[in-house]
């Protein structure tokens, strides 16, 4: 425990020096834990500025009394330290709701609160890329562009601006070492992994990540970005194999040495390597092949509470300081090639991040034809026997 | 049925007024039985909470434990999911006892329709019960999801009916071990009024049914998530959500501490409901 | 002098005054009034948007949904393990309330499990299976013991991934509920009855043959009904267990209706509607055993 007062500790100090005051959410339990221990100051670097919003923009945003945000898990990404960064630098208290909540219940929370300016209805979503032009069919967003709107890669951006990728993780095997001894270091050799190791970190019938990682497997085995059946076909042969353990892998089944080897996105396995700390220890493996990016997108609800303050929120995340907490979280955020360019990256942060070269990141068209194939096909083709 | 139940208690308790009185121990059979059952059970309930307990030890010096309840968000989550339940109990037995009591009383024929909306609860997924009430209530003339006392009401709302099926069940057995009509026409005949009734005479017989029903509303109200992330409201099942995120040791060391803690509450709550279990025997009165 | 239900009835009806069948209604407005604004509005929600497609026009597409082999399964499983955990729930349940309460234990320990039943009906979900994966799960303490002196549960091709491992979970917050549900029958048992049963010479079986068992059916027959009910629609458990590779009707609601995977809403709650009309046909089915039952007490 010593190390966990340490890190925490550490924390304490940053949050102190970056100034007064929390999330009234954010416990203080999870946290000393979860994120790398002693980069104090690493947010900025040399050539990437503190982040001072706007007067006017800040004025009106704290008139409005609050934001109320939805879904971000303050372990993802580093949520924790963007949610209390933003309080210590504006003053304005943010409401997290729903921290596990799905991309759905996120637009449902939206929509279900239309006529409701009360805490329950979120100001702005991170939401998977395929929800993006959901939520403008169904009249839930709003559009904005950011002052730094440019840097975004086009493709990763609604023209009219109504929603943008905010960050990208790569699948990747997170592997109890204690447990495994020949690490895997790509998809066929998970073909070889000893029994009953391999799991997702979803049911592949609704959850994101999980469809990622079969897909992903396609992508190492003879799929590309236009057919998912390869990733199922994988699948049936890892079940068949015996190596496919029918649960769904938590941090606490790794740590366990239940599901020893879980397919996750690169961010989440990182987050859980860290606040596991070696007890046990925890290895995060880009796969040589098959590497699958998957983007999410931000919005800003239609029917916000607090329009002003979703506003300035959005300046503070893709703001330099913002997209360096997110690579300080693992994900590789949306302005990354362009903050390269400019030098504002800090070089340990980026040295931290895995090395995803080649990732490929998956147009709409593509997302939703694999989530097509994979949700429908999941339950004839691998066929998980039950007895 | 409940015409016959009712008749062959009445045709016992005359047997056993007729017959001479002669108090006798449980053979030695059923104890030794009762004693096996028993121990079984209790090594059943008990294996995987040590398996949680060992597992949340793996990390050294109850490291688990001392940073879970450093936080005071634990408690703080903890008291107010508490306080919801106790008044989701409340309003829960104020509501059902007389409704049960009236069906069974003079509305026999509906007791299938009343049964069947307090099963509802069960086959509506608490996240399409939350949709409908969040649509229903966000709304003027209905509006209550605007500030925090309203969603709280509503909370509390939501609550109640997700304790019809347990509640109503258990008020409805215990009042099924009582001759309601016979009490319930003595009562009048001394001149007695409703409230009365209800209050002096078939609540006390039916303490054991709303204790039961109770403990079942409590950790009902303890352990759910749904409703309460959907309302925002800061209940202990979305804290626990909040901090499962990328951890493995803490949530188990919280499990278990919730665990403990329900437990210990509901033993307060047992002591307190506590009191001297006599039922009115009205039929062949000694 | 006992008199039969419906004399006492017009007897009370007739003393107070009021004539019978209009105002005995009024007696249960506020439950219907409570149940009509957050059961049944919600409930018309579900059916409203079951017959509706994405764009909102009428369909009964979503029910033919139901009659596919991967539905069907859904709904063949859900019922499956339901009905194995009510029943086998359902008599240990008895047994174990009956042993605290009637069976000569002592007292103290009634409290201690009926509180300890009330917790652990409640647990359930994520730290619930978690709990069964740290015991019984491949790297479980349990397994691991069995392992050193010899024996594999995993050989003989147990697993707790399968549905006898969802029902092995499931008993954990099933038993306890029938505990407590059973609890205010048992106590109804008099003492007395056994008593003079006893000095009458009769045998214990038929105490239970003719005293306890028919005073009892109902409640036990309820309380099955209940607890099918209650594993009915379990979600959390079975999802955090098996992580929807059984696919359990309440799973497939879920990953349509929140799921991150564009589901199908409507489809959801068509589903939904499935799940109420197979309770409405068990409490059927319990109707017609209760009238069965009752004929078989005389």
């Amino acid at each position: 425990m010593p190390r966990l007062l340490t890190i925490g500790a550490t924390l304490l100090f940053v949050a102190a020096a970056c100034g007064n005051g929390g999330s009234s959410t954010a416990p203080t339990v999870g946290p000393q834990g979860s994120t790398p221990a002693a980069t104090a100051g690493s947010s900025t670097a040399a050539g990437a500025q503190p982040w001072v919003p706007d007067p006017t923009m800040l004025s009106a945003a704290v008139a409005e009394g609050g934001l109320t945000t939805i879904a971000l898990p303050p372990s993802w990404c580093n949520y924790q330290d963007l949610l209390a960064g933003f309080t210590s630098k504006t003053g304005i208290a943010i409401n997290n709701l729903n921290p596990d909540g799905s991309s759905q219940q996120e637009l449902d929370a939206i929509s279900a609160n239309k006529d409701n300016k009360g805490p329950a209805a979120p100001d702005v979503v991170d939401v998977g890329l395929s929800y993006g032009p959901k939520a403008i069919t169904d009249g839930l967003i709003t559009p904005y562009k950011v002052t730094t709107w440019n840097d975004i890669p086009d493709s990763a951006k609604d023209p009219a601006g109504n929603w943008y990728g905010d960050y990208y993780g790569v699948m990747s095997f997170e592997v109890n070492t204690a447990v495994i001894t020949t690490v895997p270091q790509d998809w066929s050799d998970l073909l070889n992994a000893p029994k009953n190791s391999v799991a997702l970190a979803g049911d592949p019938t609704g959850s994101n990540q999980a469809v990622s990682a079969v897909w992903a497997a396609g992508l190492g085995t003879g799929g590309s970005l236009d057919s998912a059946q390869p990733g199922l076909d994988f699948f049936k042969q890892l079940n068949d194999k015996g190596i496919f353990v029918p649960v769904i892998g938590k941090t606490a089944t790794v740590a366990s040495g239940e599901t020893p080897i879980r397919l996750a996105w690169t961010y989440n396995a990182l987050a859980d390597r860290d606040s596991l700390a070696g007890n046990p220890a925890v290895t995060v493996v880009v796969p040589k092949t098959g590497r699958l990016g998957g983007m999410y997108v931000q919005a800003i609800s239609a029917y916000a509470p607090h329009p002003n303050a979703a506003k300035l929120w959005m300046e503070w995340l893709y703001s330099d300081e913002g997209q360096n907490l997110w690579l300080k979280g693992y994900c590789n955020p949306i302005r990354y090639d362009a903050m390269v360019t400019a030098g504002t990256v800090p070089a340990d942060l980026a040295a931290k991040l895995p090395d995803s070269k080649g990732a490929a990141l998956p147009s709409l068209a593509q997302i939703t034809a694999a989530n097509d194939v994979i949700t429908k096909g999941w339950p004839t083709t691998v066929n998980v026997t039950v007895k | 049925m409940t015409g016959s139940v009712d008749r062959l208690h009445n045709e016992l308790d005359e047997l056993t007024r007729l017959t001479p009185h002669v108090r006798r121990d449980r053979p030695t059979r059923t104890i030794i039985g009762s004693w096996f059952l028993l121990l079984i059970s209790i090594a059943y309930f008990a294996l995987p909470l040590v398996g949680t307990l060992l597992f949340s030890l793996r990390d050294p010096g109850f490291a688990a434990y001392r940073d879970t309840l450093k936080d005071p968000q634990l408690y703080k989550t903890l008291g107010y999911s508490f306080l919801i339940a106790i008044i989701t109990v409340i309003v829960s037995i104020v509501l059902l006892v007389p409704t049960a009591f009236w069906v069974r009383l003079r509305l026999p024929r509906l007791r299938p329709v009343v049964e069947f909306i307090t099963l509802l609860p069960f086959v509506i997924p608490p996240i399409v019960l939350v949709y409908g009430l969040l649509t229903t209530f966000s709304k003027p003339p209905l509006a209550l999801t605007g500030s925090s006392l309203g969603s709280d009401v509503l909370l509390v709302c939501a609550y109640v009916v997700l304790s019809f099926p347990y509640m109503y069940r258990s008020i409805d057995a215990g009042l099924r071990v009582i001759d309601i009509r016979t009490l319930t026409e003595a009562c009048q005949s001394l001149g007695a009024g409703w409230v009365t009734i209800m209050w002096r005479v078939i609540l006390p017989n039916l303490r054991v049914s709303i204790l039961s029903g109770a403990f079942l509303t409590l950790a009902v109200v303890v352990g759910e998530f749904t409703i309460a992330n959907f309302l925002a409201r800061p209940m202990f099942a979305t804290y626990l959500q909040l901090i499962s995120g990328n951890l493995a040791y803490e949530p188990a060391a919280v499990a278990l501490i919730s665990f403990g803690i329900t437990w210990a509450a509901m033993g307060v709550i047992a002591l307190l409901g506590r009191g001297r279990r006599e039922k009115i025997n009205v039929a062949g009165a000694h | 002098m006992t008199q039969s239900p419906e004399v006492l009835g017009a007897r009370i009806a007739s003393r107070s005054g009021r004539r019978r069948f209009p105002t005995n209604i009024f007696g249960i407005v506020p439950f219907v009034g409570f149940a009509i604004l957050f059961l049944v509005l919600p409930t018309i929600y579900l059916f409203v948007g079951s017959v509706q497609t994405k764009t909102g026009q009428f369909t009964l597409d979503n029910f033919a949904h139901l009659t596919r082999p991967f539905t069907a399964a859904a709904y063949g499983a859900s019922i499956e393990i339901s009905l194995v955990t009510a029943l086998v729930a359902g008599i240990l349940g008895f047994l174990l309330a009956y042993a605290v309460i009637a069976g000569g234990l002592p007292g103290p320990l009634r409290t201690g499990i009926m509180t300890f039943s009330g917790v652990a009906s409640n647990f359930a979900g994520v730290p619930l299976s978690l709990a069964f994966v740290f015991t019984i799960g491949r790297t479980g303490f349990i397994t691991v013991l069995l392992k050193s002196i010899g024996f594999d549960p995993y050989s003989t091709g147990f697993t707790i991934y399968s549905k006898i491992g969802l029902e092995l979970v499931y008993l954990y917050f099933q038993l306890p509920l029938m505990v407590l549900i059973i609890a205010p029958a048992i106590d109804g048992l008099k003492k007395e009855w056994r008593e003079a049963s006893e000095n009458l010479g009769a045998t214990s079986f038929q105490y239970w043959r003719h005293i306890a068992l028919p005073v009892l059916l109902p409640s036990l027959l309820g309380s099955v009904i209940l607890l099918f009910g209650n594993a009915f629609g379990a979600q959390a458990t079975a999802f955090a267990l098996t992580g929807g590779f059984i696919p359990l009707v309440t799973i497939v609601i879920g990953s349509q209706l929140s799921g991150d995977t564009l589901g199908d809403k409507n489809l959801g709650y068509a589903l939904a509607i499935g799940m109420v009309a197979i309770m409405a046909v068990t409490l059927v089915a319990y109707s017609w055993l209760s009238r069965r039952a009752e004929r078989w007490q005389r």
